[in-house]
């Protein structure tokens, strides 16, 4: 490109900055409301490049759900148009011998534009309870301001305030913290998915109103026919257990016992949960009624299996 | 609409080189703004407006923060243009300050790189169904290049 940014006049924002360190003072004195320290992962096409050439398709495959598993990375500059989905479609297209090697992360990239092109219908209606909730629970039940405990990161569950660590520092969590974290909020802790999920956005540098709002209402169940939750032994698995060893809470695990246990514990019976299959009401914005429709229930198809 | 010199008015969803505003009109002087009321009222963190603001320095942008829709006015009266030129919004937030925009201003929205293009647009409500449509036409790619 050859156009040169317009010379300076008072109040723009520098662009030259000696260190980092100048760049979190000038954000400091601009935006004195905005609270924390930069994240380590850094903005810009030339980051972006980096975390792309580390992506492996067919490693990503394979251990996506673990923690520690060949993830991309790549949500951030994907969100903020750095690249774009089809740059990073080519460099898959380019990197795989056959397509079942990039079969998987295709389609993660699918569900990207998918969840926006569902941001463009439902617009500002992503923030409402697209469905009722089929925990048993009224909307109403649920807590709507982000418990102290959960934002100061102070639970006592070894997990849950290692995410809030990450998230807050870094402005990134693997996609299967983001869902525990948020069955642990709703489910467990009764707090509407929205307080959680406006959260989130205050800090996940990926952002993305669509996908974020409309996962938490995947997990709440008010955007799929089932409350989404977890148990110990499977967050153990895909952790590592690296935050069960040494839990100061392990002796009174909230997420111990079988998926039928849990499932008596945190939900009132709720008989047409499983008649009702994937047919349910959701909402059409544009009409202000409510029509049947089949909604989107095999979300599950690009979740972290239980 | 036939611009002669736009200015440009790129967001938070095309801060890379790859915006259709930026490639179409390689002389015009450009514009980022940070929302300071959306920062405030979404009590966004810092860590997302540094990398917002790493993102747009590897831009030739010029760099403000305030009322979006007034700044970019400012914007183009700044630089006598006759018009703003944007790639397309997926958030309403970004379309209702373009609307704002062309209350005042000839506005050209042009769309980003598509990661799929359907013949009609898709049934959403479920992945699958949107998937079960999309995906041969995204493959059609790969064999294309390979």
């Amino acid at each position: 490109m050859s156009r040169a940014p317009s010379p300076p006049i008072s109040g723009d924002l520098p662009r030259d900055f000696s260190s980092r360190e100048a760049l979190e003072q000038l954000l400091a004195d601009a935006f004195p409301q905005a609270e924390g320290p930069l994240s380590p992962i850094r903005g810009g096409r030339e980051a972006a490049d980096d975390q792309l050439a580390r992506v492996q398709p067919g490693r990503y495959a394979k251990s996506r759900n673990h923690l520690d598993g060949a993830v991309t990375g790549l949500s951030p500059y994907i969100r903020h148009g750095v690249l774009t989905l089809a740059q990073v479609r080519n460099a898959v297209f380019q990197r795989i011998r056959k397509r079942d090697d990039g079969a998987k992360l295709i389609n993660e990239l699918g569900w990207r534009d998918f969840w926006q092109r569902m941001w463009l219908d439902l617009g500002d209606g992503i923030h409402d309870d697209q469905e009722d909730f089929k925990t048993g629970h009224d909307s109403g039940a649920y807590v709507r301001e982000l418990p102290a405990d959960v934002r100061d990161g102070t639970t006592g569950l070894a997990c849950m305030d290692g995410f809030r660590d990450q998230l807050v520092s870094t402005g990134w969590l693997h996609n299967h913290a983001r869902m525990w974290m948020a069955a642990w909020l709703v489910h467990w802790r009764r707090v509407h998915w929205k307080a959680g999920a406006d959260w989130f956005l205050e800090h996940l540098l990926d952002g993305d109103p669509a996908s974020n709002h409309l996962s938490w209402q995947w997990v709440a169940s008010t955007f799929s026919h089932k409350p989404y939750f977890f148990n110990r032994s499977n967050l153990e698995r895909y952790s590592e257990g690296r935050y069960c060893d040494g839990c100061p809470s392990a002796a009174q695990c909230p997420f111990e016992g079988s998926y039928e246990q849990l499932e008596n514990q945190l939900f009132a019976p709720m008989p047409s949960i499983r008649d009702k299959g994937n047919d349910r009401n959701r909402r059409d914005r544009r009409a202000n009624n409510r029509q049947q429709s089949k909604g989107g229930g095999n979300a599950a198809l690009a979740r972290p299996k239980r | 609409m036939n611009l002669q010199r736009p200015i440009l008015w790129v967001h938070e969803e095309a801060l890379g080189p790859a915006n259709p505003a930026l490639r179409a009109w390689p002389e015009a002087s450009a514009l980022f703004v940070f929302d300071t009321l959306w920062i405030q009222q979404q009590r966004i963190s810092r860590k997302r407006l540094g990398f917002l603001y790493e993102n747009a320095l590897e831009l030739p942008l010029t760099l403000r923060k305030g009322e979006v829709a007034s700044e970019v006015i400012a914007f183009a009266q700044r630089h006598d243009a006759d018009g703003v030129v944007t790639s397309t919004a997926v958030d309403p937030r970004l379309q209702r300050i373009a609307n704002a925009i062309e209350a005042e201003l000839p506005l050209q929205e042009l769309e980003p790189d598509a990661f799929v293009e359907l013949p009609r647009p898709p049934r959403l409500g479920r992945f699958s169904r949107y998937w079960r449509e999309a995906e041969p036409v995204v493959w059609e790619g790969y064999s294309a290049a390979g």
